[in-house]
């Protein structure tokens, strides 16, 4: 019996350093660039890192990144001048973009469609619309050279906050023992593809049942909750806009309407923002717009979103020239 | 609790170290032990339907015993009809009764009457009867036969008939093998232990590749049979053949080896039946535990071979319908059942039914010969032609189905539905199908090499095919847990 345990634990032990190894010869886990915190507290990638994202179990989708000076996957420097029509864009992972390869980024696309403009990409998973804001608020001597900024903004998820501060959660990301894990790759491939989820779920699970609060809820309950949150992100976003400024003639927010408040829109209508609305041409096409295993744009649905902001863009840039 | 989930995971090593750690002392401890965690394993289903098992077992095991000491034949026979028509009963109840009805109403419905069906029932299935109910009930006939001798401990009796391994799906075990082993005391045996360990790791993989990875393909050809042409509907049903291979032979792969760990050797329920050269090989090699059972219990008491040809094929024909309506309460498991007995019979009739018993393809070469191909490829077409009944929810959807490939005979790419490479898959098939020629020789020993180093690489090769091919977002049951 001892000699079965024994022997079991060696094997698996080979068995997963083996797959370690296979794991980095295939190239099936991602490279996880470093997160830094900058004097300003605002959250980017710590600058000047590459390396490749994977997504799907077999390397369905393989994209190279490149974290520039500024600390955002680009594939151009960040120099704003008064002497260049340059745009922003900034977002999330949608404008992050680390499922595409960096040179054939939505900037990239926007840079063909309109010749003589730079398009500038701060993009980073996670950003709401308190970080987006609160990003240009601090770097605003720069931005105040950028000519458009346009902002990527999910009405039920960006406005959960009126306040910028730092997002522990994503710092912890940066721990020790996360490091660690991060350092193997077979961790880090399991963890995407969802095998580690269930053991994750169970850990969850079980410390909930030591948990005092317990979460009941009902349908009733929910819509009432539902139809609140939504009267509180619409509060959000007018606390952030007044906390940190916004130029309604140069900031363009760009949204799919399908998943948008009506409330919001009609307040963003009668106000005077200008938005970019990609839902319409989404839905037109038959050609998926998403990533395999994954909610975000692919290329097709990128060269769409690029369209759609040199579109609103050159009919801008007709009133500049 | 699937055997490909985490909690069977948590729940085998604590149940194996117990056993040999804490309840290896007596024979009564053993069994005890093992009674008590199948019952916990099959109340994790649903614990309502223990009471079922339980009732089966105390019945059978009374009547086994009133069987063996009853005097006159008569007796013996009328006892025997108790646990029959006890275990029938049940399943005719929860597996056959909505049937029976809907079908007795329709059948008024072709004379002008029109009935409403208001005496169908919201019942829910309980998983492994068709097994357990059968293993009973061949507990009663062996000691009928004088085959065995009644039990005469309840524990080992109890053990026998729900012995988690095998419970919900099988191998249907007979008693003269599984329960001699349950009555005598295991002894830790190291190299049995590891057997089962990679049966497991086998059966794993054949149910995590190939069936699991499949199963979308073959679920989105069949909702869709309409819309695609002939070429995609061949494709559906010939992987659909392979995904219900990989699930249910690997699933008694794990089985087999569970018990193993455990000191119990299961008889083998599957042998590369896609090696098959005709109808009645593939009937050697698939669901043997199935096929045994009605063989001895069905098909010898009805006379068999032994009468003339006429009763021969009449007895042939009726284990093939009744094994398929064994499947499931539907007409389409009907016939797919006589469809087996029209493939059968006339390779029963040129008494050709025995000439590959006990042999294996290509047996003295590495390469099967152009005529084996053949018959393998003939075989393995005609078997999946009967797939398309077995899979499709209707006798109308399945005619459907080989009317859309008349009607739109064509080839056309299919696209998975998830958008995903079909490169992947028809590479996965082909090297698995090579793999298993290699192995074909023994059922039991899937990693069979003398090198210790191509073991161990076969094992990380294993590993690292789950790890591609897993999918957490699809139904992971097992087919046969419907059945």
């Amino acid at each position: 019996m001892k000699k079965l345990i024994i022997k079991s634990f060696l094997y698996m032990s080979v068995i997963l350093l083996s797959l370690e190894a296979l794991v980095r010869v295939f190239y099936l886990g991602k490279d996880t660039p470093t997160r830094f915190l900058d004097e300003y507290k605002v959250e980017k990638w710590a600058p000047n890192q590459q390396g490749f994202s994977v997504t799907g179990n077999r390397r369905q989708n393989f994209s190279e990144f490149k974290i520039n000076n500024s600390g955002y996957n680009s594939y151009r420097e960040f120099t704003p001048s008064k002497n260049k029509i340059e745009v922003a864009l900034v977002g999330d992972s949608f404008i992050e973009g680390f499922h595409q390869n960096y040179y054939n980024s939505i900037g990239k696309k926007i840079e063909n469609e309109i010749p003589n403009i730079e398009v500038y990409e701060y993009g980073y998973a996670g950003y709401d619309f308190a970080d987006q804001l609160h990003l240009i608020n601090a770097y605003r001597d720069q931005f105040d050279l950028i000519d458009y900024i346009v902002l990527g903004i999910k009405f039920s998820n960006d406005l959960t906050r009126s306040r910028y501060n730092v997002i522990t959660d994503r710092s912890a990301l940066e721990s020790p023992f996360n490091k660690l894990l991060k350092k193997s790759k077979l961790i880090v491939y399991c963890k995407s593809i969802g095998i580690l989820d269930p053991p994750l779920r169970l850990i969850s699970q079980v410390s909930n049942l030591f948990s005092p609060e317990s979460q009941s809820s009902n349908s009733h309950v929910n819509i009432a909750i539902e139809s609140k949150k939504e009267i509180e992100y619409l509060k959000n976003f007018k606390k952030l806009v007044s906390l940190y400024g916004f130029d309604k003639s140069k900031y363009i927010l760009i949204l799919d309407s399908n998943v948008t408040n009506p409330i919001f829109l009609n307040y963003l209508d009668t106000n005077g923002y200008q938005y970019i609305d990609f839902f319409p041409s989404f839905t037109s096409t038959k050609k998926p717009t998403t990533l395999i295993y994954d909610k975000h744009w692919n290329n097709y649905g990128r060269t769409i979103i690029a369209k759609e902001i040199s579109k609103f863009l050159k009919s801008k840039l007709i009133d500049i020239k | 609790m699937l055997f490909d989930s985490l909690s069977f995971f948590i729940f085998l090593p604590i149940v194996f170290v117990l056993y040999w750690f804490l309840f290896n002392k007596q024979l009564l401890l053993q069994n005890s032990f093992l009674l008590l965690t199948s019952y916990l394993f099959y109340s994790l289903w649903d614990w309502r339907f223990l009471f079922l098992i339980l009732s089966s077992t105390i019945l059978d095991f009374f009547v086994g015993q009133r069987i063996y000491s009853s005097d006159s034949i008569q007796l013996k026979k009328r006892w025997l009809w108790v646990s029959i028509l006890f275990n029938l009963g049940l399943l005719g109840f929860f597996k056959y009764y909505n049937f029976f009805i809907d079908s007795w109403v329709d059948f008024v419905s072709v004379f002008g009457y029109e009935l409403k069906s208001a005496w169908t029932l919201q019942i829910i299935l309980p998983v492994g009867i068709s097994f357990y109910t059968f293993q009973t009930m061949s507990y009663s006939l062996d000691i009928y036969y004088k085959r065995i001798t009644p039990s005469r401990n309840f524990i080992s009796f109890a053990t026998f008939v729900s012995f988690f391994p095998q419970l919900v799906a099988g191998p249907i075990e007979r008693a003269s093998n599984l329960l001699s082993q349950i009555t005598a005391k295991r002894t830790f045996n190291y190299k049995q232990c590891t057997e089962g360990l990679k049966l497991i790791l086998w059966g794993l993989f054949k149910k995590v590749v190939i069936a699991d990875s499949i199963a979308p393909i073959v679920d989105d050809i069949f909702a869709n049979y309409s819309t695609y042409p002939a070429s995609t509907l061949i494709l559906g049903v010939s992987l659909f053949s392979f995904q219900v291979y990989g699930d249910f032979s690997g699933y008694s792969d794990i089985a087999i080896g569970t018990s193993k760990l455990f000191g119990i050797e299961l008889m083998s329920n599957f042998k590369f039946p896609n090696f098959s050269r005709n109808v009645t090989e593939y009937w050697q090699r698939w669901h043997i535990s199935l096929s045994t059972w009605f063989r001895h219990y069905v098909y010898i008491p009805l006379g068999g071979s032994r009468v003339n040809k006429l009763k021969s094929v009449r007895n042939i024909a009726i284990i093939f319908l009744v094994s398929g309506f064994w499947h499931g309460a539907n007409w389409t498991f009907i016939a797919w059942g006589a469809i087996h007995a029209i493939l059968y019979i006339p390779v029963f009739l040129m008494e050709k039914n025995r000439i590959y018993m006990n042999t294996v393809v290509a047996e003295n070469s590495w390469f099967p010969s152009i005529k084996e191909v053949i018959q393998i490829i003939l075989t393995f077409f005609l078997i999946t032609f009967s797939r398309i009944f077995f899979r499709s929810e209707s006798i109308t959807d399945a005619y459907s189905f080989l009317l859309q490939i008349y009607s739109d005979f064509r080839f056309e790419t299919y696209q998975h539905p998830l958008g995903y490479r079909m490169i992947d898959y028809f590479i996965l098939l082909i090297v698995f199908i090579l793999y298993e020629f290699i192995i074909r020789r023994n059922e039991r020993a899937p990693f069979n090499f003398k090198s210790k180093t191509v073991r161990f690489i076969l094992y990380t090769l294993v590993i690292l095919g789950m790890l591609l091919f897993y999918d957490d977002s699809i139904d992971r049951s097992f087919i046969y847990f419907q059945f």
